[in-house]
């Protein structure tokens, strides 16, 4: 490849098209363009491209360049140069964060991933076919791509507002530092030639009286000063544990490229209040009970006046036979004694198999 | 001597003791039965360390728990002094009780003290010994030697294999010589011996650095016992030693390297792939499934350790994106990629760890998280391509270790690039300062992990600045006066020359003429009445060689020439170490010598002038930091911020623990003596903070002294101390002998007990306690009043 020739450091000094060299030209600046990445003098980029886009100068290179496009190589290893390049570009694609996985493991599989395709596209290896990965999952993710980008923005617009407010902070504590170190200076100076005054007005006779107040005053302002900043600094530490704001946490989908993603919750709608837990009172499984059923036995009784002056009801009696008649229906006990053996597979040989018997005549007399 | 503290029987090697020696071991004794740390300050040369181990090893002797001791020293020299004596302790010990104890010693130094290999140890850099030789002796080179390819192994590493492992060297204590001599008898490595036998030890000597560097200690240190008795002696510097174990510089020149070193490992790598991938593979398998920890069978051979602390240790899996071999080179190149972009600022700045994440993060999308597994990961990758040639990646250890620094910690630390070498270089050569701030940091995990931990040094004054800068909580702070039958030493500050104008190193006026003048009339006027040698410090090396050269201008040198020979310190080690033997061949011939040195290099430090080879000390000026370091300022704004000490009180706390450093530096024992002088006005104000010891020592009346003063001063000190004196004389006042002891025992008993039978008669009467009884004296007063009153009456 062409673009490793370039990266040898000595010929950093020499326009690799034009030939001028560091010498002759102390101002040369190299330009580069992430379609090639080959490397030429501004004066090179001016000459060739100012009249529109032209093909690379450099021999086997067809890439077709535009101006617009040059820019100043941020480092010195070309390689390192379009590796990043082609990083921003799959890290805006490939953006979930951490807290989308099921697990670290996941998550740690997905960052491998990335760094995979980041490899390939480095490398030119099924460099297609990533594109159209890539391409795939872009399209089909656009939202969660959108959701975490602003996220990201938004954490680094966070961090550079805390930073600015901590530095503003520390400046503020730097200089009431320095306030009250001069104060303090000022004090003692002042003490010192209000004693020496005193001393110079005063008697003899009292100046060790004068002398022993004045250390007494200086000493009192210092342990007053020092309660003072002690205040002064637990403001400032209240100051400073001013909550950080959390990050919001998004969810996304699980798509075909990335796997392991945690899935979504989204919160059921709020169902109306329910008394019976979930029991209906009037409803039944296997029947629908009729005004009447044609039975001869029961004809007798329909409008006989001295059974029903009692409140003898038939349709309560259809409901109750009707029950007990279809009561136990959906139970089936094979089933529940398979689960129950299962549940207990430690148990001993014996036990099972008098529970096996058990059960087994337990069908024999449900049958 | 046996005496009993308590109830702990005691040796002492010598027929006396000094009565501060008896006072510091009951001190300690009351720390270690209590558990907890202490700060103690005892004057120089008044055998600290023989005091210290005498007690501790009766105190582990005796009692059943048997705690081990681990006891840290600056030097190697200093470690072998004691290591010399702890043996002569012994066999003394083993002489008066009539046995020999079971009892192992060893001291632990760095291979390049201890190699015995016949090529490794003629190496001169103390990494190439280490990179040679794990290339001699690592775990893989075994086992490809056994799988019969053709490799070097070190036979001395080989043949320990073959000896028990809790029994490579027999009981008793080694010196470091000792233990390379029986090494070389039994051809044995004295380095991994002494390493191996430490769970078996009783007393571990070593030096700071085995303790407090995480990168060591981590791998030296992790097996001791929570029990462990810890002594950092000499610890007046510990808080830069912390400091200093955690700040890493990178230059444009390590980086370049280390770019070198991570396209080697990629080679490495692709070489590996070809023909062996199946190891890469385990590798990748076990990172994955975060069995790092697993691996950790040998440590020996560990190429780097991780630099973060064991607290701040993460125990989760290396993060995905760099698990795989060449996605972590490729993420080590880019990480160099942009430190090299940041070496091209043209001006000075500093930054917090965050905001460089931040940026960092902006440029290059590397995150955190990796960032801080780098050291980690890097030493894996380099045991799993089983690099042998070491040394060449040490610029790239040194950017990992950089970048998980960097990752873990947020405060405390603070980035400085540096364009410039210094204010008047136009050729730029930046450096990127990594520095800690906090020494607390690094010795936290000391505290919190030993019961007792004890700091003991000459200078500590003042006290609780030690414990408020490291954090830590001391149950017994205490400095020690000496005691002396004569006055041994002649402390004297000197705030004006002859012509009466006031002499100082400050700023404004340290160039002046007039300063200059008076300074070289004080080093004259000395070097002509002091016998022997003369010791002068200055603060910097900058302000010695200009006023030196002012001196030469002055014809002041050729006065000195007369008197003395002149000799100067260089920041060259070589050339200093020649300068102080000459300096010693002058002084023992009798033709007397000066040394013009500086208050914070070598020679303050370790080397002692006792006796002849030093009569006087002269302090020129206050050996204040160089306050326009960005390192320093950054330092203080968060000693301000965080320890509420403030600029002025640490800067003259610096300066003044260095000038006491330097007075040390010629008294070391009773018997000798010395004069010491500080010439700068500042020194009057800051005596309180001068050592117990020596301020105690020096008298009102000279503190405030003219040259011509001060010299008369001192030819009487001289001329008195010139007089025969006696050890007899000291008897019982400076030196105690057994019943001495004795006496001093009973006296403070009865003294007690005086005490106690008080308290208890205040009991007894029970009607005023104590609290009420000073009160009561307060109103004294009224009490005479209403005396007065009645009598009126």
């Amino acid at each position: 490849m062409a673009a490793n020739a370039m990266s040898r450091r000595d010929e950093d000094e020499v326009c690799p098209v034009c030939k001028s060299s560091r010498y002759l030209n102390p101002d040369m600046r190299f330009l580069i363009n992430p379609e090639c990445y080959h490397k030429m003098c501004e004066s090179c980029v001016d000459r060739i491209f100012s009249s529109g886009p032209a093909n690379c100068p450099v021999a086997g290179c067809r890439k077709t360049l535009r101006k617009n496009r040059f820019r100043t190589q941020t480092f010195e290893d070309i390689n390192v140069e379009r590796e990043v390049d082609i990083r921003r570009r799959v890290m805006q694609i490939l953006n979930r964060r951490e807290e989308e996985f099921d697990t670290k493991r996941n998550y740690d599989d997905f960052l491998e991933q990335r760094e995979e395709i980041i490899a390939n596209l480095v490398g030119r290896i099924d460099v297609s076919k990533t594109e159209a990965q890539l391409q795939k999952y872009a399209s089909e993710n656009m939202a969660s791509i959108r959701a975490n980008q602003t996220l990201e923005q938004e954490e680094a617009t966070s961090f550079q507002a805390r930073i600015s407010l901590e530095q503003e902070q520390a400046r503020i504590r730097r200089q009431a530092a320095r306030q009250e170190y001069e104060i303090e200076r000022r004090e003692v100076q002042a003490g010192r030639e209000d004693f020496l005054t005193r001393l110079a007005s005063g008697t003899s006779g009292d100046a060790a009286a004068i002398a022993r107040e004045g250390h007494k005053v200086l000493l009192k302002k210092s342990s007053a000063r020092r309660s003072e900043e002690d205040r002064i600094r637990q403001k400032q530490a209240a100051l400073r544990s001013e909550p950080a704001r959390g990050a919001g946490v998004s969810s996304a989908a699980d798509t075909g490229l990335v796997k392991g993603l945690r899935k979504i919750k989204t919160p059921e709608p709020e169902k109306p209040y329910d008394p019976f837990m979930g029991y209906v009172p009037e409803k039944r499984d296997y029947y629908s009970l009729q005004e009447s059923y044609p039975s001869q036995f029961l004809d007798n009784y329909r409008n006989n006046i001295s059974v029903l002056a009692g409140g003898y009801d038939l349709r309560e009696y259809y409901s109750r036979t009707l029950l007990e008649a279809f009561a136990g229906l959906s139970c089936f006990v094979d089933e529940e004694i398979t689960q129950r053996d299962a549940a207990r597979a430690s148990k001993p040989v014996a036990t099972e198999g008098a529970a096996i018997a058990a059960g087994q005549s337990g069908t024999e007399s449900s049958t | 001597m046996k005496f009993f503290i308590d109830d702990l029987p005691v040796l002492f090697p010598y027929p006396r003791i000094y009565p501060e020696q008896y006072a510091y071991m009951c001190d300690l004794k009351k720390t270690l039965d209590a558990g907890g740390h202490c700060v103690l300050e005892m004057p120089s040369g008044t055998g600290k360390t023989v005091s210290l181990l005498s007690l501790i090893v009766a105190y582990q002797q005796h009692y059943p728990e048997h705690r081990k001791l681990i006891y840290c020293s600056r030097t190697m020299s200093e470690i072998e002094k004691a290591l010399a004596e702890l043996k002569a302790l012994m066999e003394h010990r083993a002489k008066e009780l009539g046995h020999e104890e079971e009892f192992r010693a060893l001291g632990l130094t760095s291979r390049k003290n201890l190699c015995l290999h016949p090529s490794v140890k003629r190496e001169k850099s103390g990494t190439v010994v280490d990179a040679r030789c794990r290339s001699l002796t690592a775990g893989f080179v075994k086992e490809k030697k056994e799988r019969g390819e053709d490799v070097d192994l070190c036979v001395y590493h080989e043949n320990l294999d073959l000896l028990e492992p809790h029994n490579l060297v027999p009981p008793g204590v080694f010196t470091l010589d000792g233990l390379s001599r029986y090494g070389e008898e039994h051809k044995q490595c004295p380095y991994f011996s002494a390493r191996r036998m430490m769970p078996w030890c009783n007393i571990i000597i070593y030096s700071y650095h085995y303790l407090l560097d995480p990168k060591i200690a981590e791998r030296v240190s992790r097996e001791l016992s929570k029990d462990c008795i810890v002594v950092f002696d000499e610890a007046h510097n510990i808080d830069n030693v912390c400091i200093e174990s955690l700040s890493i510089d990178l230059s444009e020149d390590s980086l370049r390297k280390a770019t070198r070193g991570a396209s080697n490992l990629e080679r490495k790598i692709e070489e590996m792939k070809s023909s062996d991938e199946e190891k890469l593979k385990n590798e990748y398998t076990k990172l994955v499934e975060g069995l790092q920890e697993a691996e950790k069978a040998r440590e020996e051979d560990q190429f780097i350790s991780n630099p973060v602390l064991p607290d701040d240790l993460l125990k989760e899996a290396v993060p995905g994106n760099i698990r795989r071999a060449e996605h972590f080179v490729s993420f080590l190149k880019r990480f160099i990629e942009y430190l090299k972009t940041r070496m091209k600022v043209t001006h000075t700045i500093s930054e917090t760890p965050p905001s460089f994440l931040t940026h960092l993060r902006d440029l290059t999308y590397i995150e955190r998280k990796p960032l801080r597994f780098c050291a980690e990961r890097l030493t894996s990758l380099v045991r799993t391509l089983e690099l042998v040639n070491i040394e060449d990646y040490q610029p790239l250890q040194e950017v990992a270790t950089f970048a998980t620094l960097v990752a873990t910690y947020d405060k405390g630390f603070v980035l400085i690039l540096e364009p410039f070498e210094s204010e008047a270089a136009t050729v730029p050569n930046p450096i990127l300062h990594f520095t800690c701030l906090d020494a607390a940091i690094a010795i936290k995990p000391v505290f919190d992990r030993f019961s007792s931990v004890i700091i003991t040094s000459g200078t500590l004054s003042p006290l609780e600045m030690y414990p408020k800068m490291l954090g830590f909580n001391a149950v017994l702070q205490e400095s020690y006066s000496m005691t002396l039958a004569r006055r041994s030493f002649l402390p004297m500050i000197v705030t004006r020359g002859s012509d009466q104008a006031q002499v100082s190193s400050s700023f404004g006026i340290r160039n002046d003429p007039g300063v200059v003048r008076n300074y070289g009339s004080l080093v004259t006027e000395f070097s002509r009445i002091t016998p022997d040698g003369v010791v002068v410090f200055f603060p910097s090396y900058l302000y010695m060689e200009s006023i030196i050269s002012m001196w030469q201008g002055m014809g002041i040198l050729d006065q000195i020439w007369n008197y003395k020979l002149i000799l100067v310190e260089t920041p060259d080690a070589q050339e200093s170490s020649l300068a102080l033997e000459t300096y010693r061949t002058a002084c023992c011939n009798g033709r007397g010598a000066i040394l013009f040195c500086v208050a914070r290099g070598k020679v303050s430090e370790g080397i002692d002038f006792d006796h002849h080879y030093g009569r006087a000390v002269l302090c020129i000026g206050v050996p204040f930091q160089y306050t326009e370091s960005r390192i320093l300022k950054a330092r203080l704004e968060f000693l301000r911020e965080n320890y509420r000490i403030r600029e002025n009180d640490f800067l003259s706390f610096d300066a003044i623990r260095h000038a006491a450093q330097c007075l040390g530096r010629v008294l070391r024992g009773k018997d000798d003596y010395g004069v010491m002088v500080l010439a700068d006005r500042r020194f009057e104000r800051k005596r309180p903070q001068l050592p117990k010891w020596i301020n105690q020592a020096m008298l009102d009346s000279e503190t405030n002294l003219s040259t011509d003063m001060a010299v008369s001063n001192a030819k009487n000190f001289l001329r008195t101390m010139a007089q025969p004196f006696k050890s007899r004389d000291q008897e019982g006042i400076s030196t105690w002998s057994l019943a001495d002891i004795e006496r001093h025992e009973a006296k403070r008993k009865t003294e007690e007990e005086r005490m106690m039978r008080e308290e208890v008669n205040g009991n007894m009467d029970g009607v005023i306690p104590s609290a009420s009884r000073i009160v009561e004296d307060e109103f004294d007063d009224d009490i005479d009043e209403d005396l007065m009153m009645l009598d009126a009456q």
